[in-house]
């Protein structure tokens, strides 16, 4: 079978991108080794910290103001559409709650976690879980020591233990009566983000209505299930639309004429699966995901060994690797204004999501918006190269 | 593999996506059993990881670790250690030599299927560890292999491997299926075989796996080798011979692996080389698809929902988010229920939310787990192709 278009990796940016070109009406696949990094995130779409700072090498700067708020909105649109909706609006940051108890600006958010915007440390009741690991509902207090904490024993430590038992009628019902019998002064009420793994909106609705009080999730460390329900969401809306899932394998090799790539091998126990295609989008993120592989002396881009943009000399040789800033940051895959890259002869390329250059993601803290925008601007083009 | 596990990040991908994990606090998560324990397990350290037979050897782990860290296979490799040291359980002997009661059982099937039906049986059964509220698979006295489906010549020649269970348990739906190919244009043989391994693998018996694996590669190399391709349709057998043949047979099982297809990703390939045209069907159903994880564990898409989609008036819902939780004889082990029973309701409500008329799986265990917790309709995919085309 021959395909229209390939997304190489599963992420944020690729699955937007797959989801788009499917709409579209092409036959599309993507193939990814594994699960991304977006299954373990908060579930929260950073668009930018302070988008006034941003360069207009940055990414952002190639799309400009308004294609980045359409993207912004098409994602907005389909997560309503899958069930999961989130709020929030472009160049307005909101507030949430992490679980170390410090408050932390993102874009947009699930509607789980759209009441932490207005709440005040010291005024929110905290609901945790007996013995649950890493998160410690102390950190919460208030200066006047004023904080209310009830613990409910789920029998579970594990956020996606807890989160399997709230998908339980029977268990919620438990939890419910529970709920009743707590004394709640605080004007809103706080929960580690475990209210069932997907939409926990009934759930929240119920305990509003017991207690009279708004509630919020608060994202806790990985396994995380706002980030999960997240992923989870976009790839089954990526097979529903009948995006083709090649998962699990990595790419070996591919088949190149002409400037045209051809095909992508994926080796695997038995036969090696060879997928074919007009076009190809890689969305397969930078360090951490492996897009990008660090060398001694340089970087290297894992399936086509394109050309990595990086800074020169000393910079790159900075020590402090936990400086957001660190030159590394800004490695990547230049392109040109259709996503294709640069110094490359591929023509039926395009790229999409952190592998870019300049992207700085902890710099700028535009990891998830960045992938949204550039993963449907590189689609865009693919769509265009294809018509 | 030590390289492999060396790679692990500590991301915790892969306990997103362990089953065990969600139901069972006691087991903590291929993270932990898998990478994490290995510094425990260096030559010569007393195995203690009691835990470790938790693992149902799904293998979700694997496929989701975007690292190429292989969990399971590390978590198997203990499963076995641990056996050894410690001797098998009698569930394990039991189940590690399954083929031998599978041909016995059929050979006396009424007389098995109404020992196992019986109170004292059932109580001598609860004794070695197994459980007594579920029921145990019946046997046909007709298998495969006893009644063999006639070859018809066609324009491709193929092997079928039926594993245990469509041999001993389901025989009419492995001829279906054989049929079904064989109307396509396919000659179908089905040479002597034993049991794929996976459940002496699975049991802690590695000795008892290579020498099954040992003895189907050496029937079907030949085959292979005279031209045949294997088939096969059960979704963990096919896992056994294309993942673990090639490590438990060396030269010959990689032949085996490379020359391995699900009998619906053949159809497709066929179908793509313009070889085969599929019947024109018709079917008005709403139908459930239950993943089998050793399906999903391919890592490619499922081959069979394109022919399903071709079929006019079908609805297919494609769930692949959830692991029945039976794994074979696993879910057979008193010490298991709780979580067997867990994850079963957690995979059954999930099919039955899309009400569906009828729910199909590929996997003989799944379709028996989902059986005891709804009054749909469950078959093999096969059946439903069969009855569409008429």
């Amino acid at each position: 079978m021959k395909y229209d278009v390939v997304i190489i990796g599963g992420g944020m940016a690729g699955l937007m991108s797959s989801i788009y070109m499917a709409e579209q009406g092409f036959k599309t696949a993507v193939v990814s080794k594994g699960d991304p990094v977006c299954s373990i995130s908060t579930g929260c779409i950073d668009v930018a910290g302070d988008f006034t700072g941003i360069p207009e090498n940055h990414p952002y700067g190639r799309a400009g103001e308004d294609k980045i708020r359409l993207s912004l909105d098409y994602f907005k649109k389909l997560m309503e559409k899958e069930g999961l909706p989130y709020i929030g609006e472009f160049l307005q940051n909101r507030f949430i709650y992490t679980s170390i108890a410090s408050r932390r600006a993102t874009s947009m958010v699930p509607l789980s976690m759209a009441e932490a915007h207005e709440a005040k440390k010291g005024s929110i009741h905290i609901i945790s879980f007996k013995g649950m690991k890493d998160f410690f509902p102390g950190y919460f207090k208030g200066e006047e020591n004023n904080q209310n904490i009830s613990i409910f024993d789920a029998g579970s430590k594990t956020t996606i233990g807890i989160a399997t038992s709230f998908d339980d009628l029977t268990f919620r019902e438990k939890f419910f009566n529970w709920i009743g019998d707590q004394t709640i002064d605080a004007d809103v009420i706080a929960v580690p983000a475990v209210l069932g793994t997907k939409n926990p909106q009934a759930i929240i609705d119920e305990i509003e209505k017991i207690s009279g009080k708004k509630i919020f999730e608060i994202p806790t460390l990985p396994p995380s299930m706002p980030g999960l329900r997240l992923f989870r969401t976009l790839k089954r809306a990526a097979s529903q639309r009948g995006v083709d899932l090649f998962w699990g394998n990595a790419i070996s090799d591919y088949t190149e004429e002409k400037g045209q790539i051809q095909s992508l091998i994926i080796d695997q126990p038995g036969r090696p699966t060879i997928v074919e295609s007009r076009s190809f989008i890689l969305a397969t993120g930078s360090f951490v995901s492996g897009g990008l592989f660090a060398e001694k002396t340089s970087v290297r881009e894992t399936v086509f060994d394109l050309n990595v943009s990086i800074p020169e000399g000393e910079q790159r040789l900075n020590d402090s690797f936990f400086d957001p800033g660190h030159p590394l940051g800004r490695a990547g895959i230049a392109v040109d204004e259709k996503y294709k890259p640069v110094n490359s002869i591929m023509k039926n390329l395009f790229i999409g999501g952190s592998i870019l250059e300049n992207s700085q993601i902890m710099k700028y803290q535009c990891g998830h918006g960045m992938a949204i925008v550039t993963g449907l601007e590189s689609a865009k083009s693919c769509e265009e190269y294809l018509k | 593999m030590r390289e492999s596990y060396e790679h692990c990040i500590r991301c915790t991908i892969c306990v997103e996506n362990c089953p065990v994990f969600k139901v069972n606090p006691e087991y903590p998560g291929p993270k932990q059993a898998g990478p994490d324990a290995m510094r425990f397990r260096m030559e010569g350290e007393k195995k203690v990881d009691k835990w470790i037979n938790m693992c149902t050897q799904c293998r979700r782990c694997e496929q989701v670790c975007p690292h190429d860290v292989k969990p399971a296979s590390l978590i198997l490799k203990s499963q076995i250690e641990y056996a050894r040291a410690n001797g098998s359980a009698p569930t394990q002997v039991m189940f590690s030599n399954f083929h031998f009661i599978s041909h016995l059982a059929s050979f006396f099937a009424p007389i098995a299927n109404l020992a196992t039906s019986m109170t004292i049986v059932k109580k001598m059964m609860k004794i070695i560890g197994l459980r007594d509220d579920i029921p145990f698979p019946r046997f046909s006295f007709k298998t495969m292999q006893r009644k063999k489906v006639k070859p018809q010549p066609g324009i491709r020649k193929a092997v079928f491997f039926h594993g245990c269970y469509l041999n001993g348990n389901a025989p009419d739906t492995g001829r279906d299926i054989v049929q079904l190919m064989q109307d396509m244009g396919v000659e179908v043989i089905i040479p002597p075989q034993v049991c794929c391994g996976l459940p002496a693998l699975g049991n802690g018996n590695e000795k008892k796996a290579i020498s099954f694996a040992k003895k189907n590669a050496a029937v079907f190399a030949e085959k292979v080798n005279e031209g045949y391709d294997i088939l096969y349709s059960c979704t963990s057998c096919g896992h056994t011979l294309v993942h673990s043949y090639p490590e438990l047979v060396g030269e010959e099982g990689k032949l085996i692996a490379d020359n391995s297809w699900n009998i619906y990703e053949y159809m497709e390939k066929l179908i793509d080389e313009n070889q085969l045209k599929l019947p024109e069907g018709k079917m008005e159903k709403t139908i459930a698809y239950h993943i089998p994880c050793h399906l999903k564990g391919t890592g490619k898409p499922y081959p069979v929902i394109n022919i399903f989609k071709s079929i006019p008036g079908v609805k297919l819902h494609i769930m692949d988010e959830n692991c029945c939780g039976f794994s074979g004889s696993y879910g057979f082990k008193k010490k298991n229920k709780e979580t067997t029973d867990k994850l079963g309701r957690i995979a059954a409500n999930a099919l039955l939310e899309v009400n569906p008329d009828v729910i199909i799986s590929d996997c003989g265990a799944c379709r028996m787990q989902i059986e005891n917790f709804t009054d749909v309709r469950i078959c093999d995919p096969a059946d439903i192709l069969k009855e569409s085309f008429q």
